[in-house]
C-alpha cells in the first residue's frame, strides 16, 4: 500500500452560500502540485500525495509536510486550519490528517484500531457491531474474515480489509461530484476555443453546460430545464417552442423553418409569448366587439382593448390583420393575427381564434 | 522532481508570462452585439459583474437583456434565461442570439435564485428575471457568487431599485416609441447607462430595439 500524506482543510470541505470554497481549494492544490506534482484532490478540502518522492526530495516527510502547510496556510483564508498527516493508504492518512498524526511505518493497523467504526462510511454495519460490542476498528479487525463474510456479506468484508489497514480505499472516500466541480472550477479562467458543435462535438464548456443543467432537473424536477426548437410555421408560438433539457437531439424530423411559409407575420416577433392562453377583449369605438370577416376583414378599428378582464386601455393604433386559414384539407384553423399599439407605448400581439380574441405576444 | 527544478520553473514561468496577458485579458470580457458596445463601460460583458436592466413592460427591457446574449452565444458562451417564463424564441432568433448555446429555466417557482446560482456552475451569462423585488441577501449573495465565479449576471427588472444593492453596471430604458407602416417596423428606445465605469456620469443611447428586421441597431 503507498504512503501518503494528506492536506486536510476543514474550513473548505463544505460549500458555504458564497460558494468560495470550491475556488479556494483549487488555489491549494495548484499550488500543491507546484510543489509535488503527484498531489490529488480526494474531495473538497482534502488532497493526497504519494509521500515518498517529495520526502526525498525535501528531505523527510515531516520537512515536506511544513512546506506543504506552509504554503496552503495562507490560502485557505479567514480562520481557516490546515492539518497534515501521513500513514499508508487513503483511509489511514486521511485519519492521520484529521489527528494532525504522522503514523510510523508499518503501525497503520496499531493507529486504526482506536478509532470508531463509524469511520467506515457504513451505517448499517456501524449499527450492527455496536450492538455485537464492536464499537472501534480493532474489534471489528479482529474477527475473522470468514465470520465476517458470513455474518455481514462480501461488501462488509473490503471494509473489514480497510479496518485491517490491507486495503486504502473505501466506497465514498474519494467524492467524484465534487472533484468534477473542482475540475470545472480550475479551468474556467484559461483560454477556451470556440466551440463548433452542439450534440455529437461536445467541448468541456458543453458538458459543463449539461452537468449544471442535470443538477438543476434534479431539483426543480423533469421538464423545469429547457432549450428551443425553431420549426417551421406562421405565428410566433408555430415557430418555436421549449422542449425538455436533452430532448432536442431529436429535433431533425421536425418542420423545417428554414422552408418558405408564406403568409408568415412579418419580423419584429413579439419578445415575449404567453405560454397559456389569455382572453383578450377588443372594442369598437361604439362599445361593440371588434370581430374578424371571413375575408379578413376588421369589422371596426378596435379602440379600447382589455386585457384578461383588466381595465381598458386605448388603442392608439394597430396593423393588420394578418388572417391565416391553414390545413383546410383537415382539422382546420382559422385564426388571424392583430398588432395593437395601445397608447402607454406597449406593443401587443393578438389573435382572434374561435370568435374571440387572445394574446398572442407582447413585444417587450 | 522537475517541477521544482530551477530551470524548469523558469522556462514555464517564462512562458506563462508570454501566453497569460492576451489570453485572460480576453478571456475576462464576453462580446456583445455592435450596436451594444457604446452602452457598457467596456464595450463588453466583463466576467464576474452584474448588469441590471430595468424597464417598465413595453419599454424594451426583455428585448434588451436577450439582445445581450446574441454576441457571446455566437461566441460560443453557454447563457442561461432563468424566469422568464415566456419567451420569445423567434425575437431571440431575429436578435441574432444561437440559440444552440441557450438553456431555459422559464419557471423556476419559488428558487429562482437557487436556479440562478447552480447556473453559475455551468454557463457564462445568466439573465435572470426575479420574481419580485428582489431580497438584499439574496442579491448580495447572487452578486458574489457570480463574481467569485467569473459569471456575468444579468438581472432583468421593472424598476432599478427592484434590485436593492449598487450594480457594476445599470442599464434603464428610459422611454420607447414605436413606428408603425403597415406593421411595427421598430422601437426607438433611451437607454440609460448608470455604473461604476462611467464615473457616475450616466451615458445616454439611443437604439432601435428591435430594428426593422428583428435585429438591434444603433440609432444615431
Amino acid at each position: 500500500m503507498v504512503r501518503l500524506v494528506v492536506l486536510w482543510c476543514p474550513s473548505l470541505t463544505r460549500e458555504g452560500p458564497r460558494g468560495e470554497e470550491p475556488r479556494r481549494f483549487a488555489e491549494i492544490l495548484d499550488a500543491a502540485i507546484d510543489l509535488a506534482p503527484f498531489a490529488r484532490p480526494v474531495r473538497l478540502g482534502v488532497l493526497a500525495i504519494p509521500s515518498k518522492g517529495p520526502s526525498r526530495f525535501f528531505g523527510g516527510e515531516q520537512v515536506f509536510a511544513e512546506q506543504l502547510a506552509g504554503i496552503a496556510g495562507p490560502l485557505v483564508g479567514g480562520s481557516g486550519r490546515v492539518l497534515v498527516g501521513a500513514a499508508e493508504g487513503l483511509f489511514a492518512a486521511s485519519l492521520a490528517a484529521r489527528a494532525s498524526v504522522f503514523v510510523p511505518e508499518g503501525a497503520t493497523p496499531t493507529f486504526l484500531s482506536p478509532w470508531s467504526i463509524a469511520t467506515l462510511r457504513d451505517p448499517d454495519l456501524a449499527a450492527a457491531c455496536q450492538r455485537l460490542g464492536l464499537h472501534t476498528l480493532g474489534r471489528f479487525a479482529a474477527l475473522e474474515e470468514a465470520r465476517v463474510l458470513e455474518r455481514f456479506g462480501t461488501e462488509a468484508l473490503r471494509r473489514h480489509r480497510v479496518a485491517r489497514g490491507l486495503d486504502g480505499e473505501l466506497p465514498g472516500l474519494r467524492d467524484t461530484v465534487a472533484l468534477r466541480r473542482l475540475d470545472a472550477v480550475r479551468h474556467r479562467d484559461e483560454p477556451r476555443a470556440v466551440q463548433g458543435g452542439f450534440f455529437g462535438e461536445r467541448g468541456a464548456q458543453d458538458l459543463r453546460a449539461a452537468a449544471a443543467a442535470q443538477r438543476l432537473e434534479r431539483q426543480l424536477g423533469i421538464g423545469a430545464v429547457t432549450v428551443a426548437r425553431l420549426s417551421g410555421g406562421r405565428a410566433p408560438d408555430d415557430r418555436a417552442d421549449l422542449v425538455p433539457w436533452g430532448t432536442a437531439a431529436v429535433a431533425t424530423t421536425h418542420r423545417d423553418h428554414a422552408a418558405p411559409w408564406p403568409g408568415r407575420l412579418p419580423a419584429p416577433s413579439p419578445a415575449a409569448i404567453p405560454s397559456r392562453a389569455l382572453a383578450v377583449s377588443l372594442l369598437a369605438e361604439d362599445g361593440a366587439r371588434v370581430t374578424v370577416s371571413s375575408r379578413g376583414l376588421l369589422s371596426a378599428p378596435p379602440a379600447r382593448l382589455e386585457l384578461d378582464a383588466g381595465r381598458p386601455r386605448a388603442v392608439a393604433a394597430h396593423c393588420g390583420p394578418w388572417p391565416m386559414s391553414e390545413r383546410w384539407w383537415g382539422s382546420a384553423r382559422r385564426r388571424a393575427h392583430l398588432q395593437v399599439l395601445l397608447d402607454d407605448g406597449l406593443a401587443l400581439l393578438v389573435r382572434a381564434e374561435r370568435s374571440r380574441w387572445w394574446l398572442a405576444g407582447v413585444y417587450d | 522532481m522537475f517541477a521544482s527544478s530551477p530551470s524548469r520553473t523558469a522556462a514555464a514561468a517564462d512562458l506563462a508570462a508570454r501566453i497569460r496577458p492576451v489570453a485572460s485579458a480576453s478571456a475576462r470580457l464576453l462580446p456583445v452585439t455592435e450596436p451594444l458596445v457604446t452602452l457598457l463601460p467596456d464595450g463588453a460583458l466583463r466576467r464576474g459583474t452584474t448588469v441590471v436592466v430595468a424597464g417598465a413592460p413595453g419599454r424594451g427591457a426583455t428585448s434588451l437583456g436577450l439582445a445581450l446574449l446574441t454576441a457571446a452565444s455566437a461566441a460560443g458562451h453557454w447563457c442561461a434565461a432563468v424566469g422568464l417564463d415566456d419567451p420569445g424564441v423567434v425575437a431571440m432568433a431575429e436578435l441574432g442570439v444561437d440559440l444552440r448555446r441557450v438553456v431555459f429555466v422559464p419557471r423556476p417557482r419559488g428558487a429562482w435564485a437557487v436556479a440562478t446560482a447552480e447556473l453559475f456552475e455551468g454557463v457564462d451569462v445568466v439573465l435572470a428575471r426575479p420574481p419580485a423585488r428582489v431580497a438584499h441577501a439574496a442579491a448580495r449573495r447572487l452578486a458574489a457568487r457570480a463574481r467569485d465565479r467569473g459569471v456575468v449576471l444579468l438581472a432583468l427588472v421593472e424598476h432599478r431599485d427592484d434590485w436593492p444593492i449598487p450594480a457594476d453596471t445599470t442599464l434603464e430604458l428610459t422611454t420607447a416609441s414605436w413606428h408603425a407602416d403597415g406593421r411595427l417596423v421598430e422601437r426607438r428606445t433611451e437607454v440609460r447607462t448608470v455604473g461604476r465605469g462611467t464615473s457616475g456620469r450616466p451615458r445616454l443611447s439611443s437604439l432601435l430595439l428591435p430594428g426593422p428586421l428583428g435585429a438591434v441597431a444603433s440609432a444615431g
